[in-house]
């Protein structure tokens, strides 16, 4: 067994040798930037069309042009997304993602470009009762897996449970198997209250504050690309037009 | 789109997109496992020690670990290990690795399910054959391999009407399948957001396909009745 694994690293280390190419030259050769998503509104969701629109997809639209290449959409499973990057099925993940620590330690992170907050979400009827952080210290929270929601609800001493996703998160709290949950203010926003399908639930306690940004694999060079994009973007307003159209303005970031 | 009517068909559509893919899975799988599961039968059954030995290590391996960790392998290790990203990112390289891994995973289940059906054939038919100047060959496909056929058929049934439901592992590499596309809703999919209702009626269809395969097995045992 120990022979087998020094062969293993043996091999891992000659293939990681003759790997001489950059990132960019890399995305660059194969002609298409391969984007890593969920449905996740409004960063990343399918239009009537079924063409993936949102903020996150009309940016790294863009950003695959800026580049030469084309842009392909891969819908992957949230928990696989380090595996999917360094495997190579995808060469970045652009979905909202908030840059915990974790994520900055396993990816090659971008600037942060959207402001966003951890937040409670409850049903309506219990609103006024937990307005503070204070009051719900005791409540059974629901809480996606390996979620910045999730390390915020371990940081106040929460009990939790954690399940697959946010949307789970929420379908607990409207099922009442859970009395809150923890998801992303931009999600929220989209997706409970009025005119949606959680109707009879609503947010309250922003817990903390938080940036999201875009991962590439670790020594990528695309990282520094994408961060000019950024920059040149934001400042010719073209950014802040992308964001209007998705209603998240309030929510950017100066680059 | 807040009306359970509007949502219906929209729903009912994505859901079909995800079923094809189930399907193409399940038969896919069995196309493969029929076969393979027979070789590796044989392996089994050999009277050389060291492949039979061998085969039944494979089986061991294969049975004895959960799908859903052979599917990553399948699809994360040539990436991830030999940095050679051979299934590719897009749903087509998604389907094949999850084939792969279904038709090795069935084939071994099936091919115990074989031995026992070869084994189950008393060792005199041979024997008679062999006394009336047949070749080995002929005694399996003349003698035993249609009496076996019908001794497996309700095991194989069993694995069949599980597989079914077990294609429903291959979303842990976001192959969308039926369940992916029912869970989608939840999200927002479709211009349909926050919906919960599309994951739980994934159900009629797994039931529904399952009750057309049950009557077609139970016909088809039906029509070897005549080997009584």
């Amino acid at each position: 067994m120990k022979k087998l694994l020094l062969l293993l690293v043996v091999v891992m280390a000659l293939c990681s040798c003759a790997y001489a190419e950059t990132d960019s030259e890399y995305v660059k050769s194969k002609g298409v930037l391969v984007v890593g998503i969920t449905d996740f509104k409004p960063m990343d969701y399918k239009n009537e069309k079924g063409e993936w629109i949102g903020f996150d997809a009309d940016l790294a639209r863009a950003f695959a042009e800026s580049l030469g290449v084309k842009v392909e959409f891969q819908e992957i499973e949230w928990n696989n997304k380090i595996l999917e990057l360094d495997g190579k099925n995808i060469d970045c993940v652009w979905n909202g993602m908030t840059l915990t620590p974790e994520v900055k330690s396993s990816m090659s992170c971008s600037n942060p470009y959207c402001n966003n907050a951890q937040i409670v979400v409850v049903p309506s009827a219990n609103a006024a009762k937990y307005d503070t952080a204070e009051k719900i210290k005791d409540l059974n929270f629901a809480v996606e897996h390996g979620s910045a929601g999730n390390e915020q609800a371990i940081a106040h001493g929460f009990k939790v449970t954690e399940v697959q996703d946010q949307a789970s998160a929420l379908m607990e709290v409207a099922s009442g198997t859970a009395d809150a949950a923890i998801i992303d203010s931009l999600m929220a926003a989209a997706m409970v209250g009025k005119g949606t399908g959680y109707e009879n639930l609503t947010y309250t306690v922003a817990l903390n504050s938080e940036e999201y940004g875009v991962g590439f694999r670790k020594g990528s060079d695309l990282t520094f690309l994408l961060n000019a994009f950024f920059e040149a973007g934001y400042n010719d307003g073209s950014i802040a037009k992308v964001a209007e159209t998705y209603g998240i303005q309030a929510a950017l970031i100066r680059q | 789109m807040n009306t359970f009517l509007e949502q219906l068909p929209v729903v009912i559509g994505a859901l079909n997109v995800g079923f094809i893919q189930t399907l193409k899975l399940f038969s896919l799988t069995l196309l493969g496992a029929f076969p393979l599961g027979l070789i590796i039968a044989f392996g089994s059954l050999s009277k050389i020690r060291a492949i039979s030995v061998t085969t039944q290590f494979i089986i061991w391996i294969i049975r004895g670990t959960p799908l859903m960790i052979q599917l990553l392998i399948v699809y994360y290790f040539p990436g991830l290990v030999l940095h050679n990203p051979i299934w590719g990112g897009g749903e087509q390289g998604r389907f094949l690795a999850a084939t792969l891994a279904f038709v090795i995973n069935y084939a071994c289940y099936f091919s115990e399910i074989y031995r026992g059906g070869i084994q189950s054939v008393p060792v005199g038919q041979t024997e008679a054959g062999l006394v009336l100047g047949m070749t080995r060959r002929q005694i399996f496909f003349h003698v035993t391999l249609l009496q076996m056929i019908k001794r497996i058929v309700p095991p194989i049934s069993n694995e069949i009407i599980t597989l079914v439901k077990d294609t429903a592992l291959a979303r842990i590499i976001a192959l969308q399948e039926i369940i992916w596309a029912g869970q989608a809703f939840m999200k927002g999919s479709h211009g349909i957001s926050g919906a919960i209702w599309p994951l739980f009626f994934t159900a009629f269809y797994y039931l529904v396909f399952n009750g057309i395969v049950t009557v077609l097995l139970a016909k088809f045992e039906r029509k070897l009745d005549y080997f009584r």
